[in-house]
Formats: C-alpha cells, structure tokens, sequence
C-alpha cells in the first residue's frame, strides 16, 4: 500500500511542505526591517506559509498511514515543531528560550508515544528544569536591555533557509525510500526479526518487554556499563572545567585592572 | 512492513534537526546559537529513540542517555565560555569576534539599524472606577498612619 502510494501521492505533496517551510522560514527570521519590498508583510506571509508546511507534511504522513492514528503523536509532534521553529525565528532570546522549553515539551512527548518513559521525564527534568535554566541565567546576566542589533539581523538567511530545505528534502526522501521499500543492501539485521526467528529463551522473547525502563538500567549498567563510567567523569571534568576558567578569568581580570 | 510509526519520528527528528541547523547558521546571539545546537541534539534523540523502538534493542535510548549528559558538560562549559566573551566584548554578538576569521573571508559590516522595530508598546490603562471614600479624620485619630 504504502510503495503504491509513494512515488505518484506524496512526493510532490512533501516537496510542497519542504518549499513552504524554507519559504517561510527565510521569511520569519530577523531581518531589517524595509529591506525588501515585503516590508512588514512578511511576518504574516511566513506564518502562512509555515501553517501550509506544516499542514502538508501531516497530509503526506497521512497518506503514508501514519499520522491520524496517532493523534497524540500528531499532537505532540506538533508542539515539538512549532517551539523549535519559534525558537529559530524569535528575535528576543528570552523568549527563544521559552520556546524552546515547549519544544523540549512536544519532545519530551514524542519520546513517550514512542515508548521511552526514563528518557521523556529525563528530557523534561535535565533539559527543561537545568540546562534552560542556565541558558536563562547567562541571558539575564548578559543581555541588554531592549533588543540588541545583533538580534534583528541574522547572517545569511535566505541562503541558510534553502541550505536548510535541501538538507530536510534529501532526509526525507531518503526516509520515504526506506519506508517504501527497504533495500537489500541496507536492511539492518533487526533485533525484532532476531528475537523472533531464533530459539531462545523466555528472557529474550519479550522484544518490548513490560518494563521498558528495568531493561533500560540493564542495557545501561550490562553493555555500557563503562560507558556509563566515563559519563560520570566527563561530568566532573566539565564541572571541574567550567569553575576553572570562570576564576581564571576573574584572576587574569584582577590583573589587567591591577596592571593598569 | 516499515511502520509508520517510524516514518514519522524520523521525519519530525529530521525536521528538528533542520531547523536548529538554520538556526545555528543564521542566529547571530551566541546563547540562541547554543539553543539551536541542543535543538539538533533532540532531533537526534528522537531518530536514536525510534529506531531503538524499531528494532526492539535498547541501545539507542542508551546512547540518548549519553547524548543527554554530554548536552548538560556541554552547556555548562559553553555557558562558561559565552560568559567570558561577553566580558570581553560586552556584546554577545558571534560577529564580535570577526577577527578570528580567514583570511580571504570579507569583512562583515552591519547596515544602520533604527533604535527599535517598532513604537515602543503601549500599556493598557485602568480607568479610575468608583469613588475615593471620603474619611473623618476628626473621628479616627487612631488611624493616621494607616
């Protein structure tokens, strides 16, 4: 059904949604204002042309039988997407870093549909609760007050929104390839084939075990145990790292004020 | 069958991806640049985290656990970093630190920016409502430093 439907339904209906979203992508981010002849139009023409990419790529995942039986991953996918491109396209970063909080939030979503519990609330905790936390500390310590010039510019928009288009076209034409039809050269031996092919005992046959989050902590501490070792010492190096330079910088700023 | 549960997390994680690709081009703020960055970090963790749900194997949500704790080393350190060049500079402007470009690079030079984009906002105002009440202060000597 889905090898039908592909090369004749959807490809011209995602090509469409990747279109409008560089277009309107390109349109949103901080610009002069009066640079062009949109002038203050654009605002509004990218926010319809987001709309339209976005209502085009869930049309082509509902014809691919995805979306629409999912409608909490439809939701939440959503949600990711919207806060992610609010984020880019905000000029305030005060308000780039809310976005990107609900962002983490449709993730955090995503993460859960897909069955990830531990890594849902782990985002939500660690992403959300610490790492924006301190994005947002830096933000009141450094930013001034208005909005800085460097802010309603950016670099190169138009040529990093269709740099950023052809990227997403080759990403999904490669992942609507994989889904039509899964060449012979690339099928990754699949656990779930293995599990169910192989003769093994009751232990291994459960491939989406009951509980998912026992057998996280077992892949966790069993295969990647020093992995897990070597995390915990990156995360002291960092620490240790971080408070090093900030009070060598406070030590070598002591001196230029002494010298001069 | 190649679920479509799958499709689509790899194309919302791809969609993720590139737009904190075209922010991390684009932005010039060095903080929202960082943001842009742990963007792509979570359209990583979603691809990662679905395939791992394809194949019934864990280790991709092992290695989101990974990705996770190097985002929070990474955030910490850049943070500290962002923090040194802004003291530096006094801008957190990435263009601020031009000179470190190539050689052959050209100048980046910033057109004249009016002060702000727009006329400063307007707040809405109460109308007084009611009536001031009106007080004996002969009556109450009690309460004049209420």
């Amino acid at each position: 059904m889905i090898a039908a439907l592909l090369p004749t339904g959807t490809t011209p209906l995602l090509a469409a949604a990747v279109a409008s979203g560089t277009v309107s992508l390109w349109l949103l981010l901080p610009q002069a204002p009066g640079s062009d002849w949109l002038g203050h139009r654009r605002g509004a023409l990218g926010l319809v042309l987001g709309v339209a990419a976005l209502a085009a790529l869930a049309w082509a995942g509902r014809r691919l039988g995805g979306l629409g039986d999912e409608a909490v991953f439809q939701i939440v996918s959503l949600v990711a997407i919207v806060g992610g491109a609010a984020t880019v396209v905000t000029r305030s970063p005060v308000y780039s870093a809310i976005w990107f909080a609900l962002a983490l939030a449709g993730v955090a979503g995503v993460l859960l549909v897909l069955g990830a519990q531990f890594l849902g609330v782990a985002t939500i905790v660690v992403y959300a609760g610490a790492i924006l936390v301190m994005f947002l500390f830096v933000l009141m310590l450094a930013q001034p007050s208005g909005l800085a010039p460097y802010d309603r510019v950016s670099n190169e928009p138009l040529l990093a929104a269709i740099a950023g288009g052809v990227l997403l076209a080759l990403l999904t034409t490669s992942i609507g390839r994989l889904s039509a039809d899964p060449p012979a050269c690339c099928t990754i031996p699949s656990r779930a084939d293995a599990v169910a092919t192989a003769p093994v005992g009751p232990a291994a046959a459960d491939a989406l075990a009951a509980d998912p989050l026992a057998r996280l902590g077992r892949e966790l501490f069993g295969r990647h145990l020093l992995a897990v070792e070597a995390a915990g010492l990156l995360l002291l190096v960092a620490l240790v790292g971080a408070i090093a330079v900030v009070s060598r910088g406070e030590v070598a700023e002591a001196t230029r004020k002494g010298a001069s | 069958m190649f679920p479509a549960l799958l499709h689509d997390a790899l194309t919302v994680g791809a969609v993720l991806f590139v737009l904190g690709l075209v922010g991390i081009l684009t932005r010039r703020n060095l903080i929202v640049m960082f943001l842009s960055a742990e963007l792509m970090l979570q359209g990583i963790s979603v691809s990662l985290v679905a395939w791992s749900r394809y194949h019934g194997d864990f280790g991709g949500q092992a290695l989101v656990v990974f990705v996770l704790t190097v985002a929070a080393c990474e955030a910490a350190v850049a943070l500290v970093f962002v923090l040194q060049a802004f003291s530096r500079t006094g801008r957190l402007d990435a263009a601020a630190w031009q000179s470190l470009r190539d050689a052959e690079v050209p100048r980046r030079i910033d057109r004249e920016l009016p002060a702000t984009d727009a006329a400063p906002p307007v707040w809405p105002q109460l109308t007084p409502a009611g009536v001031r009440p009106r007080r004996d202060e002969t009556a109450e000597p009690e309460r004049e430093h209420v």
